[in-house]
């Protein structure tokens, strides 16, 4: 019994994808095994699958050599497998304990007993070096710790076969070491690791073999040892991948954005999520804000751009005061915004294209007179869009944007923002979720932003992103700039340790 | 002091229905269906529960055919909460309309069904179940003269209600399961449990616990019912608010309204109030009124269940 | 063919359609166990409605339908923007309460404005009256389902209040018919005698084109969708939310005010009555809106409808049928409409079924 798990000939099909197109899985006892494939190929779907949250349309599954239906959750659970999701699924307000028995709970007659099961999670936490308080709420958690709630919940079931699912996506380059030094812990402890991933560098770190998948077909299984990074991204993309980006040196003139002093409050707690922060941004430079999810970069964009109050400080744009202006007034002087949640904030789905596309300039001369909407200019406006930015949508001008795709619908965020011809583009993890070539694309339009003499502040949480397309960066941690760096200069590790506050300096502002 | 007494004995026959009904809702929404139709399910539940005492008091008599009532009137609560749920649970249906639909029907229903059957509209009974002194506990200084005097067993069971409703949330696997498909039910569903059941339960026990308040209320304040509660079903809705969708405090919520409800329907009993010359219509409007303001106050942070109201979609990672 | 089958505008009039014959089906089911002999005719008679007796019948309709109509436009206005009103009845008495005032004692104004004054009376009483509901929800996040609930009352005791110290017959407990003030024929008394139709129904009807122009063509009405549809990206966008949600329920508690303006104005010999009742005409409305999917223009034939579907009961009681047999029906199509979703999906998969699509 070489394989621990075979998926054969797997296929799922939902309204209007094909997810999984006759994929097939094999793993090895005891081996870390890479799923590797762009956003959309089918590596969620599969795994879900193996973890009974889908039933596949065609194909078997062995688990130890035989053939098993595993219809949900619990079965999966009885055959094993655990499952760590990208985005947690986590009870915010249960404690580390509650969650991590739900389901599994101990009762006597109904009523719970968590005696035995605060015994064995500590005894877990030990074992595997997991520490995390039992008695904790979630929402008073770390982001690595609740990974690390999720982590326990699979041990506590005694699973040995677990599954990750882009599980660095929120960790720093530290607790991505330690994540990989717990996974060899697990694999010697006799577990089997699935780990589905698109960053190559983590596959070449822990991985054993690595399985391809493109747009929902199987593409290949390599040794990790024998296969080169390029010859990796070649099979997830299909074409040869240019990691670096081609620009010219920076050319910085005027400062558009001057932020000084800015304090603005936590929803949480009484630490303030932005601390007297101060830095500008120049035109024809790209400032790079990087720093660890929920470190007070949204509150900075969302004090900046005017959709929450700030408690203290200044924000100049092109020389006029904004803290005390509304959003509408802040667009007005030539900000553009695309926002870190494109369907919370970006875009109105259930509007069409066409609406959305002039989602802040419904009102101007162009597009309304008196009051009546001038339906012929917003279709002109929006068909130039289209064809300008390569926006594909079903219908187009007239799409129902729900229906458009994830990187469509950031491109057409894109194309409304930069159209707009802004003083200062805003945008916050502006490639998340996309796939390489909608990544690619987006970078060339920032960089040609910059390139027009624009500002372009970003924040980004991907390395890759913030080394290679900024022209200097800023770490934020806890609210505070904590280190300024020359991305042409310092190393991941480096950036690495100012991210999680390991290092910090004092960053003056060139008067 | 006897204003003090008569004040109590009354507030208790408004505040236990609106604290029952404000449980069924929270289990309903805490289990992440929102059940807009409890003020309906009130209405049917006294209907039925009513129109069995009306037949059965030449025949039965006593606590008896009281507790019998309360049985039907909640399983009739629970038989149209299973509209709600089916709609709601198993097809994703917008909540809030199903609801709705469920509140236009009640009245109707049962304004029809009385006057189809009896000839008249209105369900009498004959208001036999007045308790005037519990033994023992009625003598009992102060409290005995609050609480046990002039009661009703309705009163014991809705404090009974409560105690088991905490117990239940709180205390079992029941309750855990129950509140975490309100709070993250793609949690739940991949820790095993099964959503679907646990807010089937949920909306059941918002139908059973709003037809037997139908009841509870219409018992000691009339002897006609005539097919409807004055929008208790809402005011209970604003107790679950107000009380932050937590047993203890909509205990106190239910009270506060309660009391509320006791001085604009009792007020010409208490001399002081009677005496200050403001206007009936005035009276009457002091429970909403007082709700609003609550509201104004109270709605700002909500700790509602985060997935209440949204349909389940398991393909949603 | 499949194409139709997936256009949004079919998939609401299909889905509502089949909600429609769903209650009409149980609605007869209900006649029948209550009395199968009387079954068939007592239902026919709901089916014909207004027809049951011409000219009087259809009159009878377009009267029953003008109310209705704008209160189903308010509360279809309130859920475009995103809201429930559920206070259209609240609004209703007050804005009716206003116009019965004006027109009795405002009679120094010439008697052929006076209706009108009534009238802009009824519609901006109405339209503060949901104010209330607007600024709690905008600004103290109060749930407007409450609030609406709890200011039908309260509105009710208000009126009631000012009507015994205003405009009262003490002998009837109702309030005085201010004769001066009575919305003009403009010839349905001619064309339909003796069933109180009057120029009200035109009213509305150009009122629910109004809306539509509002709703579908002005950038206000963009705005309002834009909040009703995605709070959060109405935010992002710069439009003003809390300002959105206030003028919303405005206009919602203004066409529900007017609905009570034209009622109580109508030389109906219609009267406030000092009783502890909420009316029914802003209940109706609601079914009237989700129905019509919440389009103005679809709401007129949704009012329409509706209306004759209550005539129709009215004159089922010859039967010995209760009337609120219909309110029942209605009730049970809008509990199927709430499956409109689970329809819209069966549509689309007969749609690709059609198409042959395996994709």
């Amino acid at each position: 019994m070489e394989y621990v798990i075979e998926m054969i000939d797997i296929t799922k099909q939902f309204p209007g994808v094909l997810a999984n197109d006759h994929v097939s899985l094999q793993v090895k006892k005891g081996e870390i095994h890479a799923l590797l494939g762009e956003n959309g190929a089918g590596k969620s779907t599969l795994m879900s699958i193996l973890f009974g949250l889908y039933t596949p349309d065609k194909g078997t599954i062995k688990i130890k050599g035989e053939s098993h239906n595993i219809h949900n959750p619990n079965d999966a659970n009885a055959l094993g497998i655990g499952m760590v999701h990208q985005h947690f699924k986590l009870v915010e307000t249960f404690t580390v304990l509650e969650n991590i028995v739900l389901g599994v709970e101990d009762v006597d007659k109904g009523m719970l007993k968590l005696s035995n099961a605060r015994k064995r999670i500590v005894e877990l936490s030990e074992q595997y070096n997991l520490r995390v308080d039992p008695d904790a709420y979630i929402y008073d958690i770390s982001v690595g710790q609740q990974q690390r709630v999720e982590i326990l919940k699979m041990l506590y079931r005694n699973n040995d076969i677990l599954i990750f699912d882009e599980p660095t996506a929120v960790l720093t380059p530290q607790e991505i070491d330690e994540l990989m030094k717990i996974m060899k812990r697990l694999i010697s402890e006799g577990k089997s690791i699935v780990f589905i991933t698109h960053k190559l560098n983590e596959i070449k770190a822990v991985a054993d073999r690595v399985t391809v998948l493109r747009r929902g077909q199987y593409i290949g299984t390599e040794n990790v040892a024998d296969v080169s990074k390029e010859e990796m991204s070649e099979m997830m993309v299909g074409r040869k991948v240019d990691f670096t980006i081609e620009k010219e040196p920076s050319k910085p003139s005027d400062v558009i954005l001057s932020v000084r002093n800015l304090t603005v409050a936590s929803k949480h707690g009484s630490k303030p999520a932005v601390n007297n922060i101060s830095f500008d941004v120049k035109a024809g430079e790209i400032l790079c804000l990087a720093g660890i999810e929920g470190n007070g970069q949204s509150e900075l964009i969302y004090a900046i751009s005017g959709m929450i109050p700030i408690e203290s400080g200044s924000i100049v744009l092109n020389g006029e005061e904004m803290a005390n202006k509304n959003v509408f007034a802040r667009y007005q002087s030539n900000l553009a915004h695309i926002p870190e949640d494109r369907h919370k904030h970006g875009l109105v789905l259930d509007f069409d294209l066409s609406e959305n596309l002039v989602l802040q300039t419904y009102h101007k001369k162009d597009f309304q007179k008196n009051g009546f909407i001038k339906f012929k200019n917003r279709l002109n406006h929006a068909n130039r869009l289209i064809e300008q930015y390569d926006i594909r949508a079903g219908r187009n001008a007239k799409t129902n944007t729900r229906s458009m795709s994830g990187g469509n619908q950031q491109k057409a965020i894109v194309a409304r923002e930069l159209d707009r011809d802004p003083d200062i583009v805003l945008a916050v993890t502006p490639t998340r979720g996309l796939d390489v070539g909608a990544i690619e694309y987006i970078h060339k339009q920032l960089i040609a932003q910059r390139d027009l003499n624009k500002a372009v502040l970003l924040i980004s949480l991907e390395l890759n992103e913030v080394l290679e397309v900024s022209d200097r960066i800023l770490v934020i941690y806890e609210g505070e700039l904590v280190g300024e760096v020359d991305p042409a200069q310092v190393t991941q590790q480096e950036l690495g340790l100012y991210m999680s506050g390991s290092k910090r300096e004092e960053v003056t502002i060139d008067a | 002091m006897s204003t003090l007494y008569f004040l109590t004995q009354q507030t208790m026959f408004y505040s236990i229905p609106l604290l029952v009904v404000a449980l069924g809702g929270m289990f309903s929404e805490r289990s992440g269906v929102i059940n807009i139709a409890l003020d309906g399910i009130m209405i049917v539940g006294a209907f039925v529960g009513l129109f069995f005492m009306n037949r059965m008091q030449a025949t039965m008599s006593g606590q008896g055919l009281l507790l019998l009532s309360l049985l039907v009137a909640g399983g009739t609560g629970v038989i149209l909460s299973l509209f709600h749920a089916y709609a709601s649970i198993y097809h994703n249906a917008n909540q809030v309309i199903s609801g709705t639909a469920l509140n236009l029907f009640a009245p109707a229903f049962a304004i029809f069904t009385a006057r189809m059957a009896i000839g008249v509209q209105q369900v009498t009974f004959i208001n036999q179940y007045r308790i005037a002194q519990v033994p023992i506990l009625s003598q009992i200084p102060i409290l005995g003269r609050m609480f046990f005097t002039n009661t009703y067993i309705t009163t014991y069971i809705g404090i009974l209600i409560l105690g088991i409703s905490a117990f239940f949330l709180l205390k079992t696997r029941f309750g855990l399961r129950l509140r975490a498909c309100g709070e993250h039910p793609q949690a739940a569903d991949s820790a095993g449990v099964k959503v679907r059941r646990m807010r089937l339960a949920g909306v059941m026990i918002s139908g059973l616990l709003a037809g037997m308040g139908g009841l509870i209320l219409m018992v000691p304040v009339t002897t006609a019912f005539n097919g409807t509660v004055s929008g208790f079903g809402f005011l209970a809705l604003a107790v679950l608010i107000f009380g932050q969708w937590k047993p203890s405090r909509i205990l106190m919520a239910a009270f506060f309204f309660g009391l509320m409800q006791t001085i604009a329907a009792a007020y010409t009993g208490i001399p002081f109030l009677a005496n200050l010359g403001i206007p009936s219509n005035v009276f009457k409007s002091i429970p909403y009124l007082t709700t609003i303001i609550v509201l104004a106050f109270t709605s700002g942070r909500s700790a509602a269940p985060k997935a209440a109201g949204e349909p389940y979609d398991p393909g949603k990672r | 063919m499949h194409k139709l089958l997936q256009s949004d505008g079919f998939k609401s009039i299909a889905s509502s359609l089949i909600a429609i014959l769903a209650g009409l089906i149980i609605g007869y089911i209900i006649l029948y166990v209550t009395n199968p002999y009387d079954a068939y005719y007592g239902f026919m008679t709901v089916i014909r409605g207004g027809f049951n007796s011409i000219p009087r019948g259809i009159g009878s309709v377009l009267y029953t339908a003008t109310p209705i109509i704008l209160t189903g436009l308010s509360v279809g206005f309130a859920f475009k923007t995103g809201l429930f009103n559920i206070g259209a009845s609240g609004q209703f008495i007050v804005g009716g309460f206003v116009a019965i005032y004006i027109g009795v004692h405002w009679t120094f104004l010439p008697t052929s404005i006076l209706w009108i004054v009534a009238l802009i009376g009824s519609f901006i009483a109405g339209s503060l009256w949901a104010a209330i509901i607007g600024l709690l929800k905008a600004f103290r996040n109060v749930n407007e389902v409450i609030t609406s609930i709890m200011l039908n009352y309260i509105g009710v005791f208000m009126v009631n209040f000012f009507v015994v110290r205003t405009t009262y017959d003490s002998l009837r407990n109702q309030s005085i018919t201010p004769s001066l003030a009575t919305v003009p024929k403009w010839g349905f008394d001619t064309l339909l005698p003796n069933s109180g139709a009057n120029g009200g129904i035109l009213i509305a009807i150009v009122v629910a084109i109004i809306v539509y122009i509002i709703i579908d063509r002005t950038t206000f009405g963009f705005e309002l969708k834009a909040v009703g549809f995605n709070r959060d990206a109405a935010k992002y966008a710069g439009i003003n939310e809390k300002r959105n949600i206030v003028l919303s329920m405005m206009i919602a508690g203004a066409l529900a005010g007017l609905a009570g303006g034209l009622v109580y104005l109508s030389g109906t010999g219609v009267h406030i009555e000092v009783l502890d009742r909420i009316p029914m005409e802003g209940f109706n409305g609601i079914p009237v809106a989700l129905l019509a999917n919440s389009h103005p223009l679809a709401i007129v034939f949704s009012g329409l409808f509706i209306a004759h579907l209550n005539i129709g009961g009215f004159y089922m009681q010859r039967f010995d049928f209760v009337p609120e047999v219909i309110d029942m029906m209605v009730a049970i199509i809008i509990y199927f409409s709430a499956f409109a979703l689970a329809f819209k999906g069966v549509f689309e998969k007969i749609a690709r079924k059609m198409k042959g699509d395996k994709a």
